[in-house]
């Protein structure tokens, strides 16, 4: 019987423990990467005018934060396999830290994009995959609620920041909100103190982890390049993996990705804005911000649990096309729900699919690539998402201004998500398929590899046997 | 041409002007047609321009109405209220004008039911700041609308206080709608005490800008210090008088936000010490223990192999 592949990473995860104390600083590290570029949007308009810019100038700080965030994931990678999480967190969240109290001494408008936007886009990128890459050496059976856990972050962060934002500006101004945010953010340190590196000497536990539970897929491959191991560890290390382009989950989740991204987060940012146009007042327009919002809060931890169940775990890549589609049909409804009923509707369906798009998007990277090259797999999965990121939003707003009507908008969100979502269902029905072909191989090759061993060693003993009689 | 369509349509548009509702709040504007200075047809400028005539009719039909009137130049008004009544339908009741409160004593009049309605009118001339105010007709004993005349109001001027730093600049602006009709200037004042005193650009220190377009007013105020907090006016300035929209200014030091900043960094050093102290303690003590402990794991394991091994040999005895 070849022995239950419990796990590839040479050590037991203790999947608890000190474990939920990383997920709660990677709760904190992933709310800051996400949250923070969309809540500075309160400050805009008083600095637009400090500045005498036009908005989408000052629109643009936002956007620099963000692209240089997934732009720098690549160099986060390389840091975390070299240092691992904790250092480069507590970095990343003094760099953030140091760029927005430089950022309230600016005098000029290329000045807060070089403090809020670059360095506060490294200071985030230093934050999120570290985040990330953590839950994966802390859990194996229990990562999709860990993961789920942990990216509720966003939205918590979201709707703690936003009215804190408006109270900072209301007493202290732009200058002053942004040297309290400076010091705010300096909780990431805390919560990168909280990334204990996993104790890799402790006894596993005695439980019996049934094998089907854990990444199917990662495990058969790693089986299969146990040889390729050492020398790609050092390239690792080194340099960015590009192996992983060789890899067939991983080229099936970022050309799927890449083509949903275009119309994932576009959505959100119109949503107020079509409400408005179809004559709702401001108001009953950010209430719909908010139901979304809270939708999206409660799907994640509940995603991350469905997730952890033994009927989708080892099906995992299939709820998240699932997910995937699931948004493309909500896109693609939603300019047939009239009135501002409707709209709720809308509202409640799309927080819950963006939110278990958001809870399973990393955990169904890990389930492909695995915990060891996860860190370099997320940046390399970043750098190429951060065009159609960056690209997405303005491109819808051009449709919107040709049209003069959202609805095409929302249509062609909709095919851009409903088309990666059905083609991931081809695709992973296809992988799972190869992997089970490939474990069922490399099974057998083991098995008469020990068989061989086992008969090598009654033979040497029957010879010894024979010897001593 | 499109002088005399503007005309015609400025005309239809004023005569059109009746409503129905309790209590909405409507907001007209009564403006004399723009005067052109490109086109065949425009008129000579004059001095004096003549007078315009503006006409509002309102119909009541509960007890209370209230109209918003915007007026930019000076005109002559006729308001007229008609209301249809109530229970008893008297075929003759009193009716009367006031001003912001006060009755116009000349304005009593008798007035018969004619088609099911009772009409006041009055014809109003306005012609400066003083003439703007509430206007209110009212029909013995309850019924009234009241006309509130002003200026076009200023959109969006933001309520809470500007906060801004000793040292550093500020920049106050405020907003004429699109919709409405441009101001001929615009001013800003500064509340000294009880008075407003005017900004002036070219006053000692150049530390006031302002810049104006016609819809918007920015003030710029450099080298701010403390005794800069206040309130400020800023003025739309029209035919009939000024709009006024105020924004507070408050001016603080940077020790202000300093405060927090520290009170934050304190509470992150702390923690931070606290958790790698924590875990500091923690892995000595497992050290101590694993020194304890691991020698009976290492004994442990020694057994198991030796079992193993044992086990082997027996079975190989065993076989013998």
């Amino acid at each position: 019987m070849p022995p239950p592949a419990t796990t590839n990473l040479g050590y037991t995860p203790p999947d608890g423990g000190w474990g939920w104390a990383v997920v709660l600083a990677s709760f904190i590290s992933i709310g800051f990467s996400y949250a923070f570029p969309k809540s500075l949007t309160v400050y805009f308009k008083e600095i637009q005018e400090y500045f005498g810019v036009s908005y989408s100038e000052i629109a643009w700080v936002s956007s620099v934060m963000l692209a240089t965030m997934y732009a720098a994931g690549p160099i986060s990678s390389v840091l975390v396999n070299r240092y691992g999480s904790r250092p480069v967190v507590m970095v990343g969240g003094l760099i953030l830290g140091v760029g927005m109290i430089l950022a309230s001494l600016g005098t000029s408008i290329i000045h807060l994009y070089l403090c809020v936007g670059i360095i506060g886009g490294f200071g985030l990128a230093f934050n999120l995959q570290p985040a990330l890459t953590i839950i994966g050496t802390y859990f194996q059976a229990k990562r999709p609620l860990a993961n789920g856990l942990a990216m509720t972050g966003s939205p918590v962060v979201l709707f703690t920041l936003a009215p804190l934002n408006q109270f900072l500006f209301d007493s202290f101004g732009w200058r002053g909100s942004f040297l309290i945010l400076g010091a705010i953010v300096l909780n990431c340190c805390v919560a990168g103190s909280l990334m204990r590196p996993v104790n890799k000497m402790a006894v596993p536990k005695p439980k019996a982890e049934p094998a089907e539970v854990n990444g199917a897929e990662d495990a058969a491959a790693e089986a299969l390049r146990t040889e390729d191991n050492p020398k790609s560890q050092s390239c690792v290390h080194r340099f960015i993996d590009f192996s992983l382009f060789k890899h067939r989950g991983f080229l099936i989740y970022l050309v799927g990705n890449v083509v949903m991204f275009f119309g994932f987060f576009a959505p959100v940012v119109f949503l107020a804005p079509y409400a408005k146009h179809q004559g709702i007042d401001e108001y009953s327009a950010a209430f719909l911000l908010s139901i979304f919002a809270l939708a999206d809060m409660f799907i994640r931890p509940a995603t991350g649990f469905i997730g952890n169940t033994k009927w989708i775990r080892p099906k995992i890549q299939y709820f998240f096309a699932f997910a995937v589609s699931y948004n493309g049909v909500c896109h693609l409804l939603c300019p047939l729900l009239p009135g501002y009923a409707g709209l709720v509707v809308y509202a409640v369906f799309f927080g819950f699919a963006f939110g278990m798009l958001s809870a399973l998007l990393f955990e169904t990277l890990m389930d492909l690539v695995g915990a060891k090259r996860f860190s370099t797999a997320v940046g390399l999965c970043t750098i190429i998402e951060c065009g159609p990121v960056l690209l997405g939003p303005p491109m819808s707003g051009a449709l919107v201004d040709i049209f003069g009507d959202y609805k095409y908008m929302y249509y062609t969100c909709g095919v851009f998500m409903l088309v990666p979502g059905l083609f991931f269902f081809i695709m992973h029905y296809y992988n799972y398929r190869k992997v089970e072909e490939e474990k069922h191989r490399a099974a057998v090759e083991m098995r008469t590899a020990e068989d061989r061993v086992h008969l090598n060693i009654d033979q040497k003993d029957k010879s010894e046997d024979v010897m001593e009689k | 041409m499109s002088a005399s369509y503007t005309h015609l349509s400025c005309q239809l548009l004023l005569l059109l002007m009746v409503c129905r509702h309790v209590n909405t709040k409507n907001t007209t504007v009564i403006t004399e047609p723009p005067v052109e200075t490109s086109g065949p047809n425009t008129p000579p400028v004059a001095p004096l321009t003549p007078l315009q005539t503006g006409q509002k009719s309102v119909v009541l039909t509960g007890e209370n109405h209230t109209e918003k009137v915007e007026v930019v130049n000076p005109v002559t008004l006729n308001l007229e209220c008609a209301w249809t009544g109530n229970n008893k339908r008297l075929p003759n009741i009193t009716g009367y004008w006031t001003k912001d409160g006060k009755t116009i004593e000349t304005s009593y009049s008798n007035i018969q039911l004619q088609n099911g309605r009772y009409y006041l009118r009055r014809e109003f001339s306005i012609m400066n700041e003083e003439d703007l105010g509430t206007y209110s007709c009212i029909f013995d004993p309850k019924a009234k609308v009241d006309f509130i005349l002003a200026a076009p109001y200023l959109g969006e001027v933001r309520d809470k206080p500007i906060v801004s730093y000793v040292g550093d600049s500020v920049v106050m602006i405020c907003k004429m709608d699109e919709k409405k009709p441009k101001p001929l200037s615009w001013n800003w004042y500064k509340q000294n005490g009880t008075n407003k005193v005017k900004i002036e650009v070219d006053s000692p220190g150049h530390r006031y800008k302002i810049t104006k377009d016609e819809k918007k007013a920015k003030l710029v105020v450099h080298n701010l210090t403390e005794s800069d907090s206040g309130l400020y006016y800023c003025g739309a300035v029209y035919g009939i008088g000024t709009s006024v929209g105020y924004l507070q200014l408050r001016v603080i030091t940077y020790f202000e936000p300093l405060k927090p900043f520290i009170g934050i960094l304190v509470e992150v050093l702390v923690l931070v010490a606290v958790i790698l102290i924590y875990e500091k303690t923690g892995s000595k003590k497992d050290d101590q223990s694993g020194a304890e402990g691991n020698p009976d794991q290492n004994t442990n394991q020694l057994h198991g192999e030796n079992a193993a091994a044992d086990g082997r040999s027996s079975t190989r005895q065993r076989k013998v």
